[in-house]
């Protein structure tokens, strides 16, 4: 097959320091947006570990309640608002102009902006426990009257500021995604032509440009609250605890769907790949990602159902409505595989882990979607089980499926397959060790967010086991960081299209070059590099 | 003839829209979108004022429930110098335009008249706003009315500084001669936030001094 | 129905209208109704924008 570059392939990154600082390449930046949200995963992970080692065995006084209540709100915080949102929209960045065949992003200095001001405020957000009072310590839910100022210090006016920097950086992503998918695209890539994960980048931006100033407004209100005498949140004043929550929920309803659509627009580009046949129902997809989009903003007062001023039939019978969606595209994920000729290589692996764990904590949601059942489940550990098989099963499988997909296009260098099978078994047990008992904890009615249980109530053995999946799911970090060390230091050379891919991404040297093709192919369909490989397009030398 | 660069750029035929829609400039679209994210953003506050309101046994609060204070809450008694802010700002979006519309006919003397009028009209908006706080004679502590009052029109007031500023450097680019009827995106760009802060402080006006109690 | 026809656009926010409306009269929520509402305002304005703003050659 010709090659499609003209220039021989660009040369690996080893330009300056000044140059990674200053750039507004949207592949570099991309690059920093994933390294940055990865070392907040290691922080958060290590936040985890804390909090698994306080519950190892009951009535235990390793970690005393007042730092146990930071690990768990710091852990929440950091995996939500710095790892998968930020990582998510890393892997945006880097993939999407190439798939749409663009030579960057809309606004690159813009671009620039959106990232740099994460390390910032994971730094100010981080620096809460240098506080006397320490790091925020209510929940990453923030409810009022605990994060009021008369129950917490300056490490929670630390957090407001962190996350305000952090929404305004989503925000500027999300206008710089959407005017990019919708003025920069190739000659010939139609909407319907688009990759699948470029669909979802779309509809996560509208999630974020119409989610997260909601959240901004609700985090100004608490600062004017605990700083300046307001009195929103507080009912002895005429104010109302509750409203936070809505407002809070509003946004952090559609933000779970901002923490996983893209993940499954990476499943939609890297199962058909492996399967070696089109992805199933593509029109379909694109109707359940906008339904899904869209269906979450109506349901978010289904975290409050507990607190007795919700209109409950309406959030129960939106919230069952949104599995409509999401059952479809499962369902196409899987007609996807069936008959397909699949290569097990760890790609796949972690797609596959993707669709059976995100099933199980979908169906986890469905139950808690029936209000009965929802007020014996609110704030236990069932909750906590749920939200993991969807984040980590779902998001974070969704990450490793991508890294391990894209990272010879970013590095021009295939990571070791032994090595990645190796963590994907480590990470798929420990995790299904450490989460899976939650379930039976939660209908135990162990509470969430509790430092002590007592040996009597019975939640020892789980809490145990839970622990040591926690440490196996540490350890599948190790082979995972020796892998990503040795393959760029001297992994074997992975050439334009490594995968026989589909999308317009291959079609370029790896790494890129700054502008990114020299060429494109033909656009006639969502699979242009497919349709080159096979002869479907006569490929002219010239474009569309 | 045809003008320079409106914000649609279309060709003469004038089914242009169905096969011959050039679109709008990435910038101009960008702060389109910006906007629709700020419209969000005041919902949140729109949101937490209704609701508090709508709990609140009396709106505004009586003197029964917080006090002495309660008789400054009265903002339907005296909505004569917030209208004259209203009446300004809306003024100033009008010479705005009459700015966008000068450009796209590349009068340039015109864009740097009407940005400036806008401008002093906004800076005029500001001080008056400044002075009715002086005068209302409650504070943002001043339970839910005053912390309401205080944070929907104090972050009005900041998004109207914000666009303040951005007339400024359209005004300094005009009158430098940056603009011409092919390119003038930033005036574009900056009347559409200008309209939206105009729009914004509308609704508060209707809201705060217009809409009946309970 | 062509969702590429500019009128059809601002029907992607009327939707968020009509569900705000129905949650208003079903809960009679001041807060949540003025977020969803306002929801469909903004959501209007960006997919006429979008869907204006994008020419046609593609």
């Amino acid at each position: 097959m010709a090659t499609t570059a003209l220039t021989p392939a660009a040369t690996a990154y080893r330009s300056g320091l000044y140059d990674w600082v200053t750039t507004t390449d949207h592949k570099k930046i991309g690059i920093l947006y994933v390294i940055n949200s990865f070392l907040f995963f290691l922080i958060g992970g290590l936040f985890a570990l804390g909090v698994r080692s306080q519950l190892v065995v009951p009535d235990n006084k390793l970690i005393s309640p007042e730092l146990y209540n930071q690990l768990f709100t710091m852990h929440a915080s950091i995996m939500i608002f710095l790892f998968i949102i930020p990582m998510l929209a890393g892997f945006g960045n880097y993939i999407v102009p190439l798939m749409i065949g663009a030579p960057d992003m809309a606004f690159p200095r813009i671009n620039a902006l959106s990232f740099w001001m994460l390390p910032l405020a994971g730094i100010i957000m981080l620096s809460g426990f240098l506080t006397p009072g320490g790091a925020a310590a209510e929940g990453w839910t923030s409810y009022s009257p605990l994060a009021q100022r008369a129950y917490s210090g300056m490490g929670t006016d630390l957090w407001i500021v962190a996350v305000a920097l952090i929404g305004t950086s989503s925000i500027l992503g999300s206008v710089n995604f959407l005017v990019t998918i919708f003025k920069m695209r190739a000659p010939g890539m139609t909407m319907f032509r688009m990759p699948i994960m470029v669909w979802t980048v779309l509809v996560t931006s509208v999630l974020v440009l119409m989610a997260t100033p909601v959240l901004t407004s609700g985090l100004i209100m608490l600062f004017i609250d605990r700083n300046y005498g307001g009195h929103f949140f507080d009912p002895a004043t005429g104010g109302n605890a509750i409203l936070w929550q809505n407002i809070f929920w509003f946004y952090s309803h559609p933000a779970v769907y901002i923490m996983i659509l893209p993940a499954m627009g990476m499943i939609s580009e890297i199962l058909p790949v492996f399967s070696r046949k089109p992805l199933f129902g593509y029109k379909a997809f694109v109707f359940a990602t906008a339904g899904i989009g869209a269906l979450g903003f109506s349901v978010w007062a289904h975290h409050m159902f507990t607190t007795g001023a919700v209109y409950l039939p309406f959030f129960s019978f939106m919230t069952f409505l949104i599995a409509v969606p999401t059952g479809v595209k499962m369902f196409n994920w899987i007609a996807t595989l069936y008959r397909g000729q699949l290569t097990f290589s760890t790609p796949l692996l972690f797609a596959l882990g993707f669709l059976s764990m995100f099933l199980i904590g979908g169906i986890d949601g469905a139950f808690s979607a029936a209000v009965p059942v929802d007020f014996a489940l609110h704030d236990t550990y069932w909750v906590v089980a749920h939200l993991h098989y969807v984040l980590f099963g779902g998001s974070v499988f969704g990450v490793m499926a991508g890294t391990y997909y894209w990272f010879p296009k970013m590095s021009g260098r295939k990571l070791n397959e032994t090595l990645g099978k190796i963590q994907f078994v480590l990470m798929f047990i420990g995790f299904n060790m450490t989460f899976f008992p939650m379930h039976l904890l939660g209908l135990d009615g162990m509470p969430r967010r509790i430092a002590v249980y007592a040996s009597t109530a019975g939640w020892s053995q789980l809490n145990l086991v839970a622990t040591i999946g926690s440490i196996i799911i540490a350890t599948s970090m190790l082979p995972f960081l020796w892998n990503v060390f040795i393959t760029l230091r001297n992994g074997e050379p992975a050439g334009d299209d490594p995968w026989e891919g589909n999308t317009l991404e291959w079609a370029t040297t790896s790494p890129p070059p700054p502008y990114n093709f020299d060429h494109l192919p033909p656009i006639r369909s969502e699979r242009p590099v497919f349709d080159v490989r096979h002869g479907r397009v006569a490929d002219h030398g010239s474009q569309a | 003839m045809t003008s320079g660069t409106a914000i649609v750029v279309s060709h003469d035929d004038p089914h242009a829209l169905e096969h011959g829609n050039r679109g709008i400039s990435n910038p101009i679209l960008g702060m389109i979108l910006f906007i629709c994210s700020e419209v969000m953003f005041f919902a949140g506050l729109f949101a937490a004022y209704f609701n508090v309101r709508a709990n609140a046994p009396v709106w505004p609060p009586s003197v029964a429930e917080v006090g002495p204070i309660a008789e400054k809450f009265n903002l339907h008694a005296e909505p004569w110098f917030a209208a004259t802010l209203t009446v300004v700002l809306v003024i100033s979006s009008f010479t705005c335009q009459f700015g966008v519309w000068a450009i796209r006919r590349d009068d340039r003397k015109g864009l740097v008249r009407a940005i400036g009028v806008t401008l002093v009209l906004g800076i005029a908006f500001l001080i008056g706003q400044a002075y009715d706080y002086s005068q209302l004679g409650f504070g943002l502590g001043d339970g839910t009315f005053g912390t309401t009052f205080y944070t929907l029109t104090g972050f009005h007031g900041a998004h109207v500084l914000a666009g303040t500023i951005m007339l400024s450097v359209v005004l300094y680019r005009a009158m430098s001669g940056q603009f011409s009827a092919r390119h003038h995106d930033a005036v574009e760009a900056t009347s559409i936030y200008w309209h939206f802060v105009d729009v914004v402080w509308v609704a508060l006006f209707s809201l705060l001094y217009v809409l009946p109690t309970h | 129905m062509r969702l590429k026809h500019p009128r059809n656009a601002i029907g992607v926010g009327l939707v968020f209208v009509a569900i705000g409306v129905i949650y208003y009269l079903l809960s009679r929520d001041a807060g949540g109704t003025t977020t969803l509402v306002l929801l469909g305002v903004a959501m209007s304005i960006a997919a006429y924008a979008l869907v204006v703003g994008t020419p046609d050659d593609r």
